[in-house]
Protein backbone atom coordinates (compact mmCIF):
# COMPACT_ATOMS: atom_id res chain seq x y z
CA UNK A 1 0.00 0.00 0.00
CA UNK A 2 2.63 2.42 0.88
CA UNK A 3 4.72 1.57 -2.07
CA UNK A 4 1.82 2.59 -4.75
CA UNK A 5 0.80 5.86 -1.92
CA UNK A 6 4.26 6.38 -2.69
CA UNK A 7 4.40 6.24 -6.51
CA UNK A 8 0.98 8.55 -6.69
CA UNK A 9 2.67 10.70 -4.57
CA UNK A 10 5.57 11.26 -6.48
CA UNK A 11 4.30 12.11 -10.01
CA UNK A 12 1.35 14.21 -7.94
CA UNK A 13 3.76 17.54 -8.64
CA UNK A 14 2.93 17.00 -12.46
CA UNK A 15 -0.57 15.59 -12.44
CA UNK A 16 -3.31 18.65 -12.60
CA UNK A 17 -4.78 17.52 -9.11
CA UNK A 18 -3.26 18.48 -6.30
CA UNK A 19 -1.14 15.76 -4.11
CA UNK A 20 -3.47 15.23 -1.57
CA UNK A 21 -6.17 14.34 -3.61
CA UNK A 22 -4.08 11.99 -5.74
CA UNK A 23 -3.21 10.38 -2.84
CA UNK A 24 -6.81 9.65 -1.88
CA UNK A 25 -7.62 8.66 -5.62
CA UNK A 26 -5.35 6.66 -5.23
CA UNK A 27 -5.96 4.70 -1.94
CA UNK A 28 -9.57 4.26 -3.51
CA UNK A 29 -7.96 2.81 -6.29
CA UNK A 30 -6.27 0.00 -4.83
CA UNK A 31 -9.63 -0.62 -2.86
CA UNK A 32 -11.10 -0.85 -5.82
CA UNK A 33 -8.17 -2.97 -6.59
CA UNK A 34 -8.62 -5.40 -3.52
CA UNK A 35 -12.23 -5.83 -3.93
CA UNK A 36 -12.22 -7.34 -7.17
CA UNK A 37 -9.23 -9.35 -7.02
CA UNK A 38 -11.26 -10.79 -3.44
CA UNK A 39 -14.20 -11.24 -6.13
CA UNK A 40 -11.98 -12.85 -8.29
CA UNK A 41 -10.81 -15.43 -5.24
CA UNK A 42 -14.95 -16.06 -4.47
CA UNK A 43 -14.82 -17.37 -7.96
CA UNK A 44 -11.34 -19.05 -7.94
CA UNK A 45 -11.52 -20.82 -4.58
CA UNK A 46 -15.82 -21.31 -4.57
CA UNK A 47 -17.56 -19.23 -2.02
CA UNK A 48 -17.16 -22.23 1.03
CA UNK A 49 -13.56 -20.84 1.20
CA UNK A 50 -13.66 -17.12 0.16
CA UNK A 51 -16.63 -15.42 1.09
CA UNK A 52 -18.35 -13.13 -1.71
CA UNK A 53 -17.93 -9.53 -0.92
CA UNK A 54 -21.36 -8.79 -2.08
CA UNK A 55 -22.85 -11.50 0.30
CA UNK A 56 -20.68 -10.42 2.69
CA UNK A 57 -21.58 -6.64 3.00
CA UNK A 58 -25.41 -7.84 2.91
CA UNK A 59 -24.65 -10.05 5.99
CA UNK A 60 -22.97 -6.95 7.81
CA UNK A 61 -26.10 -4.60 6.93
CA UNK A 62 -28.81 -7.55 7.86
CA UNK A 63 -26.68 -8.36 11.01
CA UNK A 64 -26.35 -4.40 11.79
CA UNK A 65 -30.22 -3.88 11.14
CA UNK A 66 -31.38 -6.60 13.81
CA UNK A 67 -28.84 -5.78 16.37
CA UNK A 68 -26.97 -8.95 16.24
CA UNK A 69 -24.05 -7.56 15.06
CA UNK A 70 -23.25 -4.46 17.40
CA UNK A 71 -24.35 -6.70 20.43
CA UNK A 72 -21.68 -9.44 19.57
CA UNK A 73 -19.52 -6.24 18.98
CA UNK A 74 -20.17 -4.72 21.97
CA UNK A 75 -19.53 -8.34 24.03
CA UNK A 76 -16.66 -8.10 22.51
CA UNK A 77 -15.60 -4.77 23.22
CA UNK A 78 -16.63 -4.99 26.52
CA UNK A 79 -14.34 -7.85 27.32
CA UNK A 80 -11.19 -6.11 25.81
CA UNK A 81 -11.92 -3.14 27.70
CA UNK A 82 -12.56 -4.21 31.23
CA UNK A 83 -9.22 -6.91 30.13
CA UNK A 84 -7.26 -4.20 29.18
CA UNK A 85 -8.04 -1.57 32.07
CA UNK A 86 -7.15 -4.51 34.45
CA UNK A 87 -3.86 -5.27 32.32
CA UNK A 88 -2.68 -1.48 32.24
CA UNK A 89 -3.69 -0.36 35.19
CA UNK A 90 -1.06 -3.53 36.52
CA UNK A 91 1.49 -2.66 33.82
CA UNK A 92 1.41 0.53 34.92
CA UNK A 93 1.91 0.20 38.92
CA UNK A 94 4.05 -2.80 38.73
CA UNK A 95 7.06 -0.72 37.47
CA UNK A 96 6.34 2.39 39.61
CA UNK A 97 5.93 0.56 42.45
CA UNK A 98 9.72 -1.41 41.82
CA UNK A 99 11.42 2.25 40.70
CA UNK A 100 11.94 2.67 44.96
CA UNK A 101 12.82 -0.64 45.42
CA UNK A 102 16.09 -0.73 43.60
CA UNK A 103 17.00 -4.43 45.33
CA UNK A 104 14.08 -6.00 44.92
CA UNK A 105 13.78 -4.80 41.31
CA UNK A 106 17.06 -6.63 40.97
CA UNK A 107 15.76 -10.20 42.02
CA UNK A 108 12.52 -10.23 40.22
CA UNK A 109 13.52 -8.93 37.28
CA UNK A 110 15.18 -12.08 35.52
CA UNK A 111 11.64 -13.74 36.97
CA UNK A 112 9.44 -10.97 35.39
CA UNK A 113 12.01 -10.93 31.92
CA UNK A 114 11.63 -14.83 31.25
CA UNK A 115 7.78 -14.91 32.63
CA UNK A 116 7.49 -12.76 29.10
CA UNK A 117 8.36 -15.65 27.16
CA UNK A 118 5.60 -17.75 28.16
CA UNK A 119 3.13 -17.98 25.21
CA UNK A 120 0.14 -16.35 26.75
CA UNK A 121 -2.09 -18.60 24.64
CA UNK A 122 -0.68 -21.51 25.91
CA UNK A 123 -2.31 -20.83 29.34
CA UNK A 124 -5.84 -20.71 28.09
CA UNK A 125 -6.87 -24.26 29.03
CA UNK A 126 -5.41 -23.84 32.90
CA UNK A 127 -7.54 -20.60 32.99
CA UNK A 128 -10.62 -22.26 31.92
CA UNK A 129 -9.70 -25.45 34.78
CA UNK A 130 -8.95 -22.52 37.30
CA UNK A 131 -11.39 -19.50 36.48
CA UNK A 132 -14.23 -21.84 34.88
CA UNK A 133 -16.22 -20.66 31.62
CA UNK A 134 -17.54 -17.30 32.03
CA UNK A 135 -15.35 -13.89 31.65
CA UNK A 136 -12.68 -14.83 34.29
CA UNK A 137 -10.37 -17.54 31.16
CA UNK A 138 -10.62 -14.08 29.14
CA UNK A 139 -10.03 -11.80 31.53
CA UNK A 140 -7.21 -12.99 32.21
CA UNK A 141 -6.22 -13.58 28.99
CA UNK A 142 -6.78 -10.19 27.74
CA UNK A 143 -5.14 -8.65 30.54
CA UNK A 144 -1.71 -10.67 30.92
CA UNK A 145 -1.23 -9.80 26.74
CA UNK A 146 -1.93 -6.55 27.97
CA UNK A 147 -0.03 -6.47 30.96
CA UNK A 148 3.56 -7.14 29.49
CA UNK A 149 3.13 -4.79 26.63
CA UNK A 150 2.66 -2.24 28.92
CA UNK A 151 4.90 -3.42 31.89
CA UNK A 152 7.41 -3.48 29.45
CA UNK A 153 7.14 -0.02 27.97
CA UNK A 154 6.62 1.70 31.46
CA UNK A 155 9.85 -0.24 32.77
CA UNK A 156 11.71 0.88 30.00
CA UNK A 157 10.29 4.62 30.00
CA UNK A 158 10.98 4.72 33.93
CA UNK A 159 14.79 3.64 33.35
CA UNK A 160 15.09 5.88 30.39
CA UNK A 161 13.77 9.49 32.24
CA UNK A 162 17.08 11.24 31.99
CA UNK A 163 18.35 11.60 35.78
CA UNK A 164 18.81 15.94 35.34
CA UNK A 165 15.25 16.23 35.17
CA UNK A 166 14.59 14.47 38.67
CA UNK A 167 17.75 16.28 40.19
CA UNK A 168 15.92 19.72 38.83
CA UNK A 169 12.45 18.62 40.39
CA UNK A 170 14.11 17.44 43.34
CA UNK A 171 16.26 20.22 44.11
CA UNK A 172 13.10 22.91 43.28
CA UNK A 173 11.46 21.38 46.61
CA UNK A 174 9.37 18.18 44.58
CA UNK A 175 9.10 15.56 46.60
CA UNK A 176 8.75 11.81 45.26
CA UNK A 177 5.38 11.22 44.32
CA UNK A 178 5.19 14.64 42.73
CA UNK A 179 8.29 13.56 40.58
CA UNK A 180 6.56 10.19 40.00
CA UNK A 181 3.52 11.52 38.79
CA UNK A 182 4.95 14.68 36.82
CA UNK A 183 8.24 14.16 35.78
CA UNK A 184 8.56 10.18 34.98
CA UNK A 185 5.07 9.91 33.94
CA UNK A 186 5.34 12.63 31.60
CA UNK A 187 8.37 11.64 30.39
CA UNK A 188 7.32 7.94 29.54
CA UNK A 189 3.81 8.90 27.75
CA UNK A 190 5.46 8.25 24.56
CA UNK A 191 6.70 5.14 25.62
CA UNK A 192 3.10 4.57 26.95
CA UNK A 193 1.36 5.44 23.83
CA UNK A 194 3.98 3.31 21.54
CA UNK A 195 3.02 0.46 23.87
CA UNK A 196 -1.11 0.93 23.58
CA UNK A 197 -0.14 0.84 19.77
CA UNK A 198 0.24 -2.90 20.39
CA UNK A 199 -1.57 -3.41 23.37
CA UNK A 200 -4.88 -2.12 22.31
CA UNK A 201 -5.24 -4.52 19.27
CA UNK A 202 -3.84 -7.28 21.14
CA UNK A 203 -6.42 -7.35 23.46
CA UNK A 204 -9.30 -7.44 21.05
CA UNK A 205 -7.50 -10.02 18.94
CA UNK A 206 -7.05 -12.04 22.36
CA UNK A 207 -10.57 -11.69 23.32
CA UNK A 208 -11.43 -13.07 20.42
CA UNK A 209 -9.59 -15.50 20.54
CA UNK A 210 -11.06 -16.23 24.02
CA UNK A 211 -14.45 -15.91 22.44
CA UNK A 212 -13.33 -18.88 20.17
CA UNK A 213 -12.84 -21.42 23.12
CA UNK A 214 -15.33 -20.29 25.33
CA UNK A 215 -18.77 -18.70 26.00
CA UNK A 216 -21.30 -18.06 23.65
CA UNK A 217 -21.29 -14.35 22.35
CA UNK A 218 -19.17 -11.85 21.06
CA UNK A 219 -17.39 -11.66 17.34
CA UNK A 220 -15.36 -14.28 18.42
CA UNK A 221 -18.09 -16.49 19.05
CA UNK A 222 -19.64 -15.47 15.97
CA UNK A 223 -17.07 -16.20 14.00
CA UNK A 224 -16.15 -19.99 15.18
CA UNK A 225 -19.97 -20.75 15.24
CA UNK A 226 -20.14 -19.63 11.60
CA UNK A 227 -17.56 -21.73 10.77
CA UNK A 228 -18.81 -24.41 12.66
CA UNK A 229 -22.08 -24.25 10.08
CA UNK A 230 -19.92 -23.80 7.02
CA UNK A 231 -21.56 -20.19 7.33
CA UNK A 232 -18.31 -18.76 5.46
CA UNK A 233 -19.89 -15.57 4.88
CA UNK A 234 -20.57 -14.97 8.51
CA UNK A 235 -17.27 -15.77 8.91
CA UNK A 236 -15.90 -13.08 6.51
CA UNK A 237 -18.27 -10.96 8.10
CA UNK A 238 -17.06 -11.14 12.12
CA UNK A 239 -13.42 -10.38 10.08
CA UNK A 240 -14.90 -7.11 8.57
CA UNK A 241 -16.76 -6.48 11.90
CA UNK A 242 -13.66 -7.07 13.95
CA UNK A 243 -11.09 -5.37 11.95
CA UNK A 244 -13.19 -2.24 11.69
CA UNK A 245 -13.45 -2.54 15.49
CA UNK A 246 -9.65 -2.14 16.21
CA UNK A 247 -9.85 0.63 13.56
CA UNK A 248 -11.70 2.44 15.41
CA UNK A 249 -9.87 2.23 18.49
CA UNK A 250 -6.95 3.09 17.29
CA UNK A 251 -8.45 6.09 15.83
CA UNK A 252 -9.81 6.84 19.23
CA UNK A 253 -6.06 5.99 20.65
CA UNK A 254 -4.58 8.51 17.81
CA UNK A 255 -7.12 11.49 18.86
CA UNK A 256 -5.74 11.21 22.39
CA UNK A 257 -2.10 10.48 21.61
CA UNK A 258 -1.99 13.82 19.55
CA UNK A 259 -3.83 16.20 22.45
CA UNK A 260 -1.50 14.83 25.34
CA UNK A 261 1.49 14.46 23.35
CA UNK A 262 1.00 17.81 21.18
CA UNK A 263 4.26 18.87 22.93
CA UNK A 264 6.06 16.69 20.89
CA UNK A 265 8.58 18.30 18.32
CA UNK A 266 7.97 15.19 16.00
CA UNK A 267 5.28 15.66 14.41
CA UNK A 268 5.59 12.79 11.86
CA UNK A 269 4.30 9.61 13.13
CA UNK A 270 3.41 6.22 11.98
CA UNK A 271 -0.61 6.24 11.46
CA UNK A 272 -2.08 3.03 11.01
CA UNK B 1 32.66 39.73 57.58
CA UNK B 2 30.46 37.57 59.77
CA UNK B 3 30.69 33.70 59.56
CA UNK B 4 30.75 32.60 56.26
CA UNK B 5 27.07 31.60 54.83
CA UNK B 6 28.50 28.33 52.83
CA UNK B 7 31.73 26.66 54.15
CA UNK B 8 33.64 23.75 52.52
CA UNK B 9 36.42 22.26 54.50
CA UNK B 10 38.99 19.90 53.55
CA UNK B 11 36.12 18.44 50.60
CA UNK B 12 36.93 14.83 48.80
CA UNK B 13 35.38 13.40 46.28
CA UNK B 14 35.55 9.91 44.33
CA UNK B 15 33.44 8.18 42.22
CA UNK B 16 31.86 4.65 43.19
CA UNK B 17 34.38 2.02 41.93
CA UNK B 18 32.44 -0.50 39.16
CA UNK B 19 33.48 -3.91 38.86
CA UNK B 20 36.58 -4.13 35.85
CA UNK B 21 37.60 -1.33 35.79
CA UNK B 22 40.09 0.72 37.60
CA UNK B 23 39.54 2.17 41.09
CA UNK B 24 38.23 5.68 40.40
CA UNK B 25 40.99 8.30 41.20
CA UNK B 26 40.20 11.44 43.44
CA UNK B 27 38.22 14.13 41.30
CA UNK B 28 38.78 16.93 44.23
CA UNK B 29 40.62 16.56 47.33
CA UNK B 30 41.43 18.88 50.41
CA UNK B 31 39.38 21.38 49.02
CA UNK B 32 38.99 24.52 50.85
CA UNK B 33 36.68 27.78 50.50
CA UNK B 34 34.14 29.85 52.38
CA UNK B 35 31.26 31.94 50.95
CA UNK B 36 30.16 35.42 52.09
CA UNK B 37 26.23 35.87 52.52
CA UNK B 38 25.38 38.00 49.09
CA UNK B 39 28.73 37.16 47.52
CA UNK B 40 29.24 36.30 43.60
CA UNK B 41 31.79 33.88 43.50
CA UNK B 42 32.87 32.93 40.14
CA UNK B 43 34.96 29.27 40.06
CA UNK B 44 37.42 28.64 37.10
CA UNK B 45 39.20 25.70 36.11
CA UNK B 46 40.44 23.28 33.48
CA UNK B 47 37.55 21.08 32.07
CA UNK B 48 37.62 17.39 34.02
CA UNK B 49 38.45 19.63 37.31
CA UNK B 50 35.23 18.45 38.79
CA UNK B 51 33.39 21.80 39.10
CA UNK B 52 29.96 20.08 38.19
CA UNK B 53 30.66 17.60 40.75
CA UNK B 54 31.64 20.40 43.55
CA UNK B 55 28.48 21.81 42.66
CA UNK B 56 26.08 18.95 43.14
CA UNK B 57 27.85 18.28 46.02
CA UNK B 58 26.54 22.03 47.18
CA UNK B 59 23.29 21.30 45.95
CA UNK B 60 23.61 17.73 47.52
CA UNK B 61 22.56 15.70 44.67
CA UNK B 62 25.66 14.02 45.18
CA UNK B 63 27.41 13.33 48.12
CA UNK B 64 30.99 14.00 49.07
CA UNK B 65 33.49 10.78 49.99
CA UNK B 66 35.48 13.09 52.73
CA UNK B 67 35.44 16.88 54.51
CA UNK B 68 32.63 19.15 55.30
CA UNK B 69 30.14 20.83 53.52
CA UNK B 70 28.24 23.60 55.76
CA UNK B 71 25.55 25.67 54.33
CA UNK B 72 24.20 28.26 57.94
CA UNK B 73 24.11 25.49 60.82
CA UNK B 74 23.66 22.26 58.27
CA UNK B 75 26.63 19.93 57.11
CA UNK B 76 25.81 17.81 54.02
CA UNK B 77 26.08 14.13 55.05
CA UNK B 78 29.06 12.63 53.75
CA UNK B 79 29.19 9.32 51.57
CA UNK B 80 25.23 8.50 52.23
CA UNK B 81 23.42 9.61 48.68
CA UNK B 82 20.45 8.71 50.63
CA UNK B 83 20.83 11.29 53.41
CA UNK B 84 20.97 13.95 50.94
CA UNK B 85 18.34 17.00 50.94
CA UNK B 86 18.35 17.85 47.10
CA UNK B 87 18.29 21.80 47.40
CA UNK B 88 18.14 21.81 51.04
CA UNK B 89 14.41 23.09 51.91
CA UNK B 90 14.76 25.50 48.86
CA UNK B 91 17.12 27.47 49.65
CA UNK B 92 20.15 26.70 47.34
CA UNK B 93 19.27 27.25 43.88
CA UNK B 94 20.44 25.23 40.86
CA UNK B 95 20.79 26.57 37.27
CA UNK B 96 22.37 23.49 35.90
CA UNK B 97 24.78 23.42 32.43
CA UNK B 98 21.69 21.68 30.59
CA UNK B 99 18.60 23.66 30.71
CA UNK B 100 16.57 20.71 32.24
CA UNK B 101 13.39 22.13 31.14
CA UNK B 102 10.56 19.85 30.63
CA UNK B 103 9.43 19.39 27.90
CA UNK B 104 6.00 18.77 27.97
CA UNK B 105 5.75 22.41 29.73
CA UNK B 106 5.54 26.18 28.18
CA UNK B 107 7.74 28.65 29.32
CA UNK B 108 5.65 29.91 31.68
CA UNK B 109 4.63 26.30 32.85
CA UNK B 110 8.63 25.97 33.48
CA UNK B 111 9.19 28.90 34.72
CA UNK B 112 6.21 28.04 37.61
CA UNK B 113 7.09 24.88 38.40
CA UNK B 114 9.00 25.29 41.28
CA UNK B 115 6.38 27.76 42.76
CA UNK B 116 3.84 24.89 41.61
CA UNK B 117 5.35 22.16 43.55
CA UNK B 118 6.53 24.22 46.80
CA UNK B 119 2.57 25.23 46.65
CA UNK B 120 3.62 28.46 46.70
CA UNK B 121 1.82 29.36 43.81
CA UNK B 122 -0.61 32.53 44.02
CA UNK B 123 -1.35 36.09 42.18
CA UNK B 124 2.05 37.65 44.16
CA UNK B 125 4.64 34.58 42.94
CA UNK B 126 2.33 34.91 39.04
CA UNK B 127 3.20 38.56 39.04
CA UNK B 128 7.14 37.63 40.11
CA UNK B 129 6.91 35.33 37.21
CA UNK B 130 5.44 37.36 34.94
CA UNK B 131 7.50 40.53 35.82
CA UNK B 132 10.90 38.09 35.20
CA UNK B 133 9.68 36.83 31.91
CA UNK B 134 9.15 40.05 30.87
CA UNK B 135 12.91 41.50 32.65
CA UNK B 136 14.88 38.56 30.35
CA UNK B 137 13.06 39.10 27.31
CA UNK B 138 10.95 36.06 27.07
CA UNK B 139 7.38 37.65 26.92
CA UNK B 140 5.40 36.69 23.81
CA UNK B 141 7.12 32.95 24.48
CA UNK B 142 4.92 32.14 27.25
CA UNK B 143 3.19 29.50 25.98
CA UNK B 144 5.95 28.33 23.55
CA UNK B 145 7.24 25.24 24.49
CA UNK B 146 10.97 24.37 24.50
CA UNK B 147 11.75 23.02 21.73
CA UNK B 148 10.32 26.10 19.88
CA UNK B 149 12.77 28.54 21.84
CA UNK B 150 16.45 29.12 20.51
CA UNK B 151 19.35 28.16 22.89
CA UNK B 152 19.50 31.58 24.63
CA UNK B 153 15.88 31.71 25.31
CA UNK B 154 15.98 28.31 26.99
CA UNK B 155 18.67 29.34 29.39
CA UNK B 156 16.74 32.39 30.30
CA UNK B 157 14.20 30.50 30.88
CA UNK B 158 15.98 28.07 32.64
CA UNK B 159 17.59 30.71 34.72
CA UNK B 160 14.10 32.62 35.78
CA UNK B 161 13.31 29.25 37.29
CA UNK B 162 14.97 29.21 39.50
CA UNK B 163 14.89 33.25 40.15
CA UNK B 164 11.44 32.93 40.97
CA UNK B 165 11.40 31.30 43.99
CA UNK B 166 13.89 33.28 45.36
CA UNK B 167 16.25 30.61 46.93
CA UNK B 168 18.89 32.47 49.24
CA UNK B 169 22.03 31.14 47.21
CA UNK B 170 22.31 29.95 43.58
CA UNK B 171 24.53 27.35 41.63
CA UNK B 172 25.71 27.66 38.38
CA UNK B 173 26.89 25.48 36.47
CA UNK B 174 28.68 27.11 33.12
CA UNK B 175 24.95 28.34 32.25
CA UNK B 176 26.40 30.39 29.08
CA UNK B 177 28.94 27.68 27.82
CA UNK B 178 27.10 26.60 24.51
CA UNK B 179 26.06 30.26 23.43
CA UNK B 180 27.27 32.55 20.85
CA UNK B 181 29.30 35.64 21.79
CA UNK B 182 26.36 37.96 21.84
CA UNK B 183 23.79 35.98 23.38
CA UNK B 184 26.61 34.99 26.00
CA UNK B 185 27.35 38.69 26.48
CA UNK B 186 23.59 39.94 27.01
CA UNK B 187 22.84 36.99 29.28
CA UNK B 188 25.75 37.94 31.35
CA UNK B 189 24.27 41.07 31.75
CA UNK B 190 20.75 40.10 32.19
CA UNK B 191 22.24 37.99 35.22
CA UNK B 192 24.27 41.45 36.64
CA UNK B 193 21.08 43.81 36.87
CA UNK B 194 18.89 40.31 37.97
CA UNK B 195 21.48 40.16 41.06
CA UNK B 196 21.19 43.95 41.38
CA UNK B 197 17.68 43.80 41.81
CA UNK B 198 18.42 41.78 45.21
CA UNK B 199 22.24 40.57 45.56
CA UNK B 200 21.71 36.70 46.41
CA UNK B 201 24.55 34.52 47.03
CA UNK B 202 25.74 33.52 43.50
CA UNK B 203 28.64 29.91 43.04
CA UNK B 204 29.05 30.44 39.29
CA UNK B 205 31.37 28.05 37.53
CA UNK B 206 32.88 28.90 34.25
CA UNK B 207 36.09 27.65 32.41
CA UNK B 208 35.94 31.73 30.66
CA UNK B 209 38.44 33.80 32.44
CA UNK B 210 36.88 36.98 30.82
CA UNK B 211 33.48 35.90 32.21
CA UNK B 212 34.25 35.08 35.69
CA UNK B 213 36.46 38.22 36.03
CA UNK B 214 33.12 40.12 34.61
CA UNK B 215 30.84 38.29 36.86
CA UNK B 216 32.51 37.84 40.27
CA UNK B 217 33.63 39.66 43.56
CA UNK B 218 35.82 37.15 43.99
CA UNK B 219 36.97 34.07 41.57
CA UNK B 220 38.63 30.50 42.79
CA UNK B 221 40.70 28.86 40.80
CA UNK B 222 40.72 25.27 40.72
CA UNK B 223 43.39 22.79 39.65
CA UNK B 224 43.65 19.72 37.55
CA UNK B 225 42.22 16.86 38.77
CA UNK B 226 42.80 15.82 42.13
CA UNK B 227 41.58 19.87 42.25
CA UNK B 228 42.20 21.78 45.16
CA UNK B 229 42.57 25.39 45.06
CA UNK B 230 45.30 26.65 43.04
CA UNK B 231 44.28 30.58 43.51
CA UNK B 232 42.16 33.00 44.99
CA UNK B 233 41.80 36.59 43.31
CA UNK B 234 39.47 39.62 44.68
CA UNK B 235 38.02 41.45 41.70
CA UNK B 236 37.89 44.81 42.68
CA UNK B 237 36.31 46.22 39.29
CA UNK B 238 33.50 48.69 41.12
CA UNK B 239 30.11 47.97 40.09
CA UNK B 240 28.05 48.60 38.39
CA UNK B 241 30.05 46.88 35.21
CA UNK B 242 29.40 47.10 31.66
CA UNK B 243 30.13 43.22 30.80
CA UNK B 244 30.87 44.48 27.33
CA UNK B 245 33.26 47.06 28.03
CA UNK B 246 34.87 44.90 31.11
CA UNK B 247 37.97 44.05 28.77
CA UNK B 248 38.99 48.03 28.62
CA UNK B 249 38.95 48.59 32.00
CA UNK B 250 42.89 48.52 33.28
CA UNK B 251 42.47 46.39 36.03
CA UNK B 252 40.94 43.24 33.49
CA UNK B 253 44.40 42.21 31.82
CA UNK B 254 46.63 42.49 34.93
CA UNK B 255 43.78 40.09 36.74
CA UNK B 256 43.29 38.24 33.47
CA UNK B 257 46.80 37.45 33.77
CA UNK B 258 47.32 36.22 36.50
CA UNK B 259 44.25 34.00 36.56
CA UNK B 260 45.26 32.84 33.32
CA UNK B 261 48.94 31.77 34.85
CA UNK B 262 46.96 29.53 36.96
CA UNK B 263 44.50 27.66 35.11
CA UNK B 264 46.17 25.08 33.68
Amino acid sequence: MSAQGGTIDAHGDTAPLSGRRAVVLGRLALAALLLIAWKLGTGLAGPLYVADPILVVQRIVADTLSGELIRNTLVTLRLSAIGFALGCAFGIAVPFGLRRLPRLTAAVEPYIMASVGVPKYALVPLFILWFGIDDAPKLWLVGLLVFYVVFIAVFAGIRSVPRGLIDMARVAGAGEARIAREVIWNALLPFFFAALKIALPRAVSAAIIGEFLVGNAGLGYMIESSRENFDTTGVFAGIVAATALVLAINGVLALIDRRVNRWRPVEREMVI
Amino acid sequence: MGEPLLEIKALAKRFAERSGREPSSWVIRDLSFSVQEGEFLTIIGPSGAGKTTLLNMIAQIDAATGGEVRFGSETAPIGDPKALRPGLACRIGYVTQDDHLLPWRTTMQNVLFPLSVQGRLNAETRARAEMLISTVGLSGFEDHYPHELSGGMRKRAALIRTLVYDPPVILMDEPFGALDAQTRTQLQADLLRLWNLGRKTIIFVTHDIGEAIALGDRTLVLSRPPSRMAGEHAITIPRPRDVRDIMTHPEFAALYQRIRAQVQ
